[in-house]
């Protein structure tokens, strides 16, 4: 923690006596049990025993002659082996690729312009821009579907008036990138505002020196302002990158809008709940749970190696 | 802080500074080195400008096009230019309809009742949780607390998509389908809300006072509740607003638990709604979905224009702590 408003708080007081590692210190100690109890109670009953209890399940199968066995590892080889589950996964990995660098160009260009104050009225447009985060992504999705609904949308009768007589936001070539759309409305403000607070960290000083040389601002913003938020950047990346690997509502909400584009499975999420409620097939989804928890603890756990090895944290 | 403690008064650290007022709404920051210190080609300030009016106006367009459309009939919803009003103007009708049973799956205000329910004891409790759990990691060193620290730092990386369908599973077995309990509990389980309390409990609560407290002879609940508690209050306000949005916008883990329509909260409430909007034919589910989907979100952005303060600095607690 550097310099924050709360440090300054803190003043020197009188000490009152010393104070040693005792053993009336070791019995004051275990009572912090006692303060961190009640949230473990209920982490373990409803974080903890359910993860447990889909693993412990994901081994069975139910057939309707036979009833349930055990069947080790099948539910996950079927999985791994269906070109369903793994369409999703792809999907979202593209989803992701150019989401998230659109989404943080976007947020980092305001977020220094704001910073520096080249922009007029900072302060009201960064209440403007944080507006989505506001917004449940089921709202924004039901607002988004209406807006770009192919017969009657506003945005389809632009692209008409413009000279895209063909375009048709729900078909399967623009799905993706609508629901791009969507999702960079819903999270630039949040991810701008994140960026605002650590370019703020960035000492005056330097970029009033920077400027007494003459440097010029975008030279400032790319050699001076990035290098100090990188490690807020990379974590952005990676906050966004579990998201985007979840998504569901979005679509989910834009196949209520008829729209054919959408398969049962689009995403993996997709694929889960479809295959648990719709289809019936408890285990075999708790199995893809299983697996798509893993792959995202994955790439947190190597990206997380791999910002330690770099200095970054 | 009352008289029982009365040595303590002296020690107490100064209230937390105030945010410095703005000397103008919109005005830039003080701190902020005068833009005409850059050296910019002319015009550069009015080109970002617009792209920051560009960009406000790409915000604003789904807000806008729900707070027209909610004035309009359901005829007029399709047929009409969507940016602009058209008569009849129906939003006191419409807002009757909040009200009504209309397709025979649920009223609004009921959802309404039900969301707010959720995310107030819910968010309440994840802070209430959060806030004890994280002065104990921060302030104590019991044996295994630095384990069970890092279990709740991995359950961090757990994503909520992993977590659900589990949930469900084990509802299944314990009756807790169609149990409000089941929405609320889980909810209570914020391991990012105990990090950042844990961090907060260490810039702002300082050892010496609590050690001050303990030569006094006070209790170690009680100087929780009467030293630190009243220290944590900025964290505890990111966490609380944090906890509540999480709850109040939860949609895939009330979809697949609650199958009475009674129990839905808005999000899963509107998600039907707009379904039997497309399917079932009925005339009037649309200006609901429209109008329901703006009196859904009005209450968030105006908690939220309120509480700016809070969330600015916690996000910056959260960006750095990380």
């Amino acid at each position: 923690m550097n310099g924050t408003a709360t440090t300054a708080q803190r003043r020197p007081l009188p000490i009152r006596g010393l104070l040693v590692q005792s053993a009336w210190a070791r019995r004051r100690d275990r009572k912090g049990f006692w303060f961190v109890a009640p949230f473990l109670v209920v982490f373990a009953v409803f974080m903890l025993a359910p993860l447990i209890y889909a693993i412990y399940t994901s081994l069975y199968t139910t057939r309707i002659i036979g009833g349930t066995t055990f069947t080790g590892a099948a539910n996950y080889t079927q999985t791994l082996q269906s070109g369903e589950f793994w369409s999703g996964v792809i999907r979202v990995v593209i989803f992701a690729a150019i989401q998230i660098p659109v989404m943080l160009a976007v947020a980092f260009f305001f977020a220094t312009m704001f910073d520096l104050g080249v922009a007029k009225y900072g302060s009201v447009f960064r209440t403007i821009f944080f507006i989505p985060f506001a917004v449940p992504a089921v709202v924004g999705a039901v607002m988004w579907s209406f807006l770009l609904e192919p017969q009657f949308g506003p945005f389809v009768h632009l692209a008409h008036a413009l000279g895209f007589t063909q375009t048709d936001f729900f078909s399967s070539n623009l799905i993706l990138p609508s629901i791009i759309v969507i999702v960079i409305w819903e999270w630039t403000g949040y991810n701008m505002i994140i960026l605002y607070a650590a370019l703020k960290s960035v000492p005056r000083d330097v970029v009033e020196a920077a400027i007494l040389d003459d440097t010029p601002l975008w030279k400032i913003i790319v050699k001076v302002k990035l290098p100090i938020v990188r490690p807020a950047i990379v974590l952005l990346v990676f906050i966004n990158t579990i998201g985007a690997l979840q998504l569901f509502t979005e679509p989910l909400i834009l196949q209520y809008f008829e729209t054919q584009a959408i398969s049962i499975n689009f995403t993996p999420t997709l694929y889960i709940y479809n295959t648990a409620i719709a289809g019936g097939q408890t285990q075999l989804a708790a199995a893809a749970a299983v697996i798509l928890g893993l792959v995202i603890v994955v790439i947190s756990v190597s990206s997380l190696f791999l910002r330690r090895r770099r200095g970054e944290i | 802080m009352s008289a029982s403690t009365a040595v303590l008064d002296q020690d107490q650290p100064a209230p937390a500074p105030r945010e410095p007022r703005r000397r103008r709404w919109g005005g830039p920051d003080e701190d902020t080195i005068p833009v005409e210190f850059y050296g910019l080609r002319r015009g550069t300030v009015t080109l970002v400008t617009t792209c920051c009016v560009l960009f406000a106006i790409f915000t604003l367009i789904p807000i806008a096009w729900l707070i027209i459309n909610s004035t309009k009939t359901q005829a007029n919803i399709f047929e009409t230019f969507g940016f602009w009003f058209a008569s009849p103007f129906v939003f006191g009708k419409n807002f009757g309809l909040l009200f009504q049973n209309v397709d025979g799956y649920g009223v609004y205000w009921q959802w309404f009742g039900n969301t707010v329910l959720y995310a107030v004891v819910g968010g309440g409790g994840a802070a209430a949780l959060s806030a004890l759990a994280g002065y104990g990691f921060a302030r104590f060193r019991f044996r295994g607390s630095r384990v069970l620290f890092y279990v709740v730092i991995g359950a961090l990386l757990v994503p909520i998509a992993a977590i659900t369908l589990p949930l469900y599973l084990s509802y299944a077995k314990v009756h807790l389908i169609n149990s409000i309990w089941g929405m609320i509990l889980p909810a209570m389980v914020s391991p990012i809300g105990v990090y950042l309390m844990k961090v907060f409990v260490e810039v702002s609560v300082p050892l010496e006072l609590i050690d001050a407290a303990r030569l006094d002879g006070a209790g170690e609940f009680k100087i929780f509740w009467r030293i630190a508690l009243p220290l944590m209050v900025p964290g505890l306000m990111t966490v609380l607003l944090l906890s509540v949005v999480t709850v109040w916008n939860n949609y895939f883990l009330p979809l697949i638990i609650f199958s009475q329509n009674q129990l839905y909260p808005l999000t899963v409430g509107l998600g039907l709604w707009a379904e039997r909007a497309q399917n079932s034919g009925n005339a009037e589910l649309f200006p609901l979905v429209v109008l329901g989907g703006l009196v859904t979100i009005a209450p968030l952005i105006a908690l939220f224009l309120i509480l700016q303060r809070y969330w600015r600095s916690g996000l910056l607690l959260g960006s750095i702590a990380n």
